[in-house]
């Protein structure tokens, strides 16, 4: 810009007035630091195992923008309607709201989401034509599995999926009762993986109708069965109890036991209480009884709460002794009274007898639920340190020695290696075993790669860094609450999950939770700080002393222009969300 | 929610305040705040620096530069001039420092209040005669230091309280606004353009060069000072109903004293008297505003 210039006299106005702006003077040269427009990691995000990309979905939810925001975590995670449903959401404990008031209700807006999509009929873009020219065996259609199948058949490889069951969808389909996980909107992600071109072969059960001849004709191999052989309960008289993960998939299947009477339910993990919880709508009257104390209890505390809720009895610091028949049908179960022993060390305390006289309970069945083991037909070698090795966080592979030399690489994923069974970890083990078996299998190492693809430090992966998505120009920072600027946020209360009557739940098995409606979840994801995402709330612009922020309303843009700015950085400061940086001015 | 203030821009880039300046903050947001139908009256003070020199401008409304002491009686005289031209909407705006204001200025500000002329005079209150390199002015907050209250006997008397002052002239309004605080500070301004008579605009404004702070708190720092109650946002109309209008946290003062270098000398007594001072201040408003 050439300002007015005055070189002779006859150029002067005839009063001292202004001629011109001051816009000639490009006070940009004055400055030695720089603010910067940095997206960064929001610490729900680095929490969620799935590596969800929550503060930006929960800002997309807050525009209205629902499908999008579908989309959003569908690049990360194809189940947003299961894990808004039975995910433990390690993100709310994350999320730096918790610190101001209460954490964003995120596990209540992606079930919103999902139900949004499935009313609405939404479709994912299509995939690419598999042309890789390779072919990959997934062995398990949980929630490993799949994953790993949706994310391999969108890289490019032809995937077959081989399930023991009639349904895909493992302890999601057959375990998990429908009263937390109803058939309906699970049959519909998984029916997403499989239009997306995934083939599907029921009644395959490893060991049995599929054998490694078979795999082995494929280029690479997962192995995601999971955890379904009972844990022995070693008590005298333990045939006489009931698998509480086969009672579980005899109710799904719609072929529901005849129970009634006081019935015992032996563990404290969640399995215990989706199995206690199923038997009080069967018109049994369960008792949970748990070697440890209430706060021990592995199971998720929401799940124990709405158990109690519902009425149902925990005897804690009792250990079954010996099952016994009685003669009138029933059993006699002898508990042992326990005492905690050490209180450090580890999560769960020790517990040893208190040397209390036992007690005997009579009961009309006994059901356990004190854990499984990996399921038959899993190869030995993949759960045997030596056999196998770690290749990822949930990932491990079979070394290739002995017969497994003449295979293809074989991997296992899920339940199989994970230390923490809950259903997003599985997802996050079915995305590692996606971007393992793609770098197999073009030769590609991955190396260094990982921290690339990682979001934060917790060791979730995203498949949108992994693409050079957008994600991938984020700030490898976590945002915490001190760095936010929370005098622009207000107190808001929490919205709760509505739920069907108590009486409701006590005699059916209808879902527990219902869909919060719209206006509620717009109002819910409005309370997101959207900590390290610019959701344009224009405070950098407004502040500016210069007004070197141009902004383009329409294409949504904030720009700093350098040619005025000084660099103070009020803009940086003033940053609710810490979404900008100040940094050195390169010289 | 996002802080929405009108879309109007009369400042232009490339003026000549430094890095952060709190006087910049304060006129974008005040010409927001005012219509097109504006006159400027700026007396001697950093800001006829920073709008720029002959023949430029940083600002897209008329601007009379004028002497430091006569902020009130060019305004007066313009007033009078528009009047006689049968224009009545134009606002005459005058736009000084505190030492324009609290000091030099007092008696022409003074006259034009009890003359009750109809003009908006603001004063963007940074503390100190800044332009000509931070002296003390009556403004200068107790305990503060400037090159004429240096650190080794820093300024030892009481900022003055401007805003009694003007509520002594019962005029129609009175209010004080912060750079922290847009959309009250842009609603003050629309309020005061509304009101025919004398109106009277304090504003606080963070100056990082003259106060020794990082130019990037700049607005944090103001946000503070009310916070702490030491520069409270209030009202006060026809110099008696006084109307608080942001409820402060009430920090102790502490954080924004130890965050300038202009206070670094100020030990825990000193910040332990300064904190009565402004609770029995804060107090004191309190109860005027419960008269009201
Ligand atoms: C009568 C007179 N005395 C002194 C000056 C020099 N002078 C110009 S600006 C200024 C300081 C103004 O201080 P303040 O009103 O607080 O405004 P600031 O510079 O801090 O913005 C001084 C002393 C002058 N212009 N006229
Ligand atoms: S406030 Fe939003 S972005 Fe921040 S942690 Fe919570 S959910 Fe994530
Ligand atoms: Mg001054």
């Amino acid at each position: 810009m050439s300002p007015v210039t005055l070189r002779t006299s006859r150029d002067l106005p005839p009063t001292s007035r202004s001629l011109d702006t001051m816009e000639w003077n490009h006070t940009g040269s004055w400055r030695f630091l720089r603010p910067r427009y940095q997206d960064k990691v929001a610490p729900c995000a680095e929490a969620c195992p799935a590596g969800e990309d929550i503060a930006r979905v929960q800002m997309l939810l807050a525009q209205g923008a629902f499908d999008r925001a579908w989309l959003r975590i569908r690049e990360e995670n194809p189940f947003p309607g299961v894990c808004g449903r039975v995910c433990s959401h390690p993100c709310e404990a994350a999320c730096n709201r918790g610190e101001f008031d209460a954490p964003v209700s995120i596990n209540s807006l992606e079930r919103f989401v999902a139900d949004h999509a499935r009313r609405q009929g939404l479709a994912p873009p299509p995939a690419e034509p598999a042309d890789s020219g390779r072919h990959v065996a997934v062995v398990g259609a949980g929630p490993a599995g799949l994953t790993a199948a949706h994310f391999l058949r969108r890289a490019g490889h032809d995937v077959t999926v081989f399930d023991a069951r009639e349904e895909p969808g493992g302890l999601l389909r057959y375990a998990i009762p429908a009263y937390r996980m109803p058939a309906e909107p699970l049959a519909w992600e998984t029916g997403l993986v499989m239009s997306g071109g995934v083939r599907f072969q029921p009644g395959r059960r490893l060991g049995e109708d599929l054998g490694w001849d078979e795999l082995s004709r494929f280029d690479a191999v997962l192995v995601a069965v999971g955890h379904w052989a009972p844990a022995p309960l070693g008590v005298d008289g333990e045939d006489l109890a009931v698998d509480g993960l086969a009672l579980l998939e005899d109710v799904r299947r719609g072929r529901p036991p005849e129970v009634g009477g006081r019935v015992a339910v032996i563990g404290g993990g969640n399995t215990a209480v989706d199995v206690a919880r199923t038997l009080l709508r069967l018109g049994a009257e369960p008792v949970v009884y748990y070697r440890r104390r209430l706060r021990d209890m592995p199971a998720l505390p929401g799940e124990v709460a709405e158990l109690r809720e519902e009425g149902i009895e925990i005897q804690t610091l009792l250990a079954p002794a010996r099952i016994a028949a009685r003669d009138d049908g029933g059993l006699d179960l002898a508990l042992t009274p326990m005492a905690v022993l050490d209180e450090d060390g580890g999560q769960r305390p020790r517990v040893v007898p208190s040397g209390h006289p036992e007690i005997a309970v009579a009961v009309s069945a006994v059901v356990t639920a004190i854990g499984a083991r990996p399921s038959p037909g899993t190869p030995a070698a993949g759960l045997d340190p030596d056999g196998s090795e770690a290749v990822a966080l949930h990932l491990r592979r079979i070394r290739p020695r002995g017969e497994w030399a003449e295979r293809p690489p074989v991997f296992l994923a899920g339940d199989l290696v994970n230390q923490n069974r809950t259903v997003v970890a599985a997802i996050a083990s079915g995305k590692e075993a996606a971007v393992v078996i793609d770098a197999a299998l073009r030769d590609r190492a991955l190396g260094d790669a990982w921290s690339a693809i990682r979001v934060g430090r917790k060791g979730a992966v995203s498949l949108n860094r992994l693409a050079g998505g957008d994600r991938a120009f984020r700030l490898d920072h976590v945002v915490r609450y001190d760095d936010l600027n929370t005098i622009y946020f207000q107190y808001l209360e929490r919205k709760k999950r509505p739920r069907i009557t108590l009486d409701e739940r006590r005699t059916g098995f209808d879902e527990v939770h219902l869909r919060i409606s719209a206006s509620l979840a717009l109002s819910e994801a409005e309370r997101c700080f959207h900590c390290g995402q610019c959701d344009h709330c224009d405070n950098c612009y407004l502040f500016c002393p210069e007004v070197s922020v141009r902004r383009d309303p329409r294409a949504e843009t904030r720009q700093i222009d350098y040619d005025y700015c000084k660099g103070c950085g009020v803009c940086v400061v003033e940053c609710p969300r810490s979404a900008m940086v100040l940094e050195e001015e390169p010289r | 929610m996002p802080i929405d203030l009108p879309p109007s821009e009369r400042m232009t880039s490339g003026h000549l305040a430094c890095p952060g300046c709190g006087a910049a903050i304060a006129m974008r947001f005040v010409l927001k705040g005012l219509g097109d139908r504006v006159v400027m009256v700026i007396p001697a003070c950093c800001w006829s620096i920073i709008a720029g020199p002959f023949p430029y401008t940083a600002l897209k409304v008329p601007v009379l530069h004028t002497a430091f002491e006569t902020g009130g009686a060019v305004a007066s005289g313009i007033r009078a001039a528009l009047d006689v031209k049968g224009d009545h909407e134009t606002q005459v705006v005058t736009w000084a420092g505190d030492g324009g204001t609290f000091d030099i200025g007092l008696q022409s500000l003074s006259g034009a209040a009890e003359r009750g002329e109809d003009i908006l005079y603001v004063c963007y209150d940074n503390e100190a005669y800044m332009n000509t390199g931070v002296q003390g002015s009556g403004a200068t907050p107790e305990g503060a230091w400037t090159t004429t209250t240096p650190t080794g006997s820093p300024k030892a008397t009481r900022k003055k309280d401007i805003m009694q002052i003007m509520a002594a002239h019962a005029i129609p309004y009175a209010a004080t606004a912060s750079i922290a605080y847009p959309e009250d500070l842009v609603r003050k301004v629309q309020k005061a353009a509304s009101i025919r008579g004398t109106k009277f605009l304090h504003i606080f404004a963070t100056c990082p060069t003259g106060w020794k702070v990082p130019s990037e708190v700049s607005v944090g720092l103001a946000r503070l000072a009310v916070q702490t109650r030491i520069f409270p946002l209030y009202e006060v109309e026809d110099g008696e109903r006084y109307t608080i209008n942001v409820e402060p946290k009430g920090y102790l003062v502490d954080a924004y004293f130890k965050a300038q270098g202009r206070f670094k000398h100020l030990t825990a007594e000193d910040l332990e008297r300064i904190q009565e001072r402004v609770d029995h201040g804060w107090s004191r408003l309190e109860a005027l505003a419960r008269i009201a």
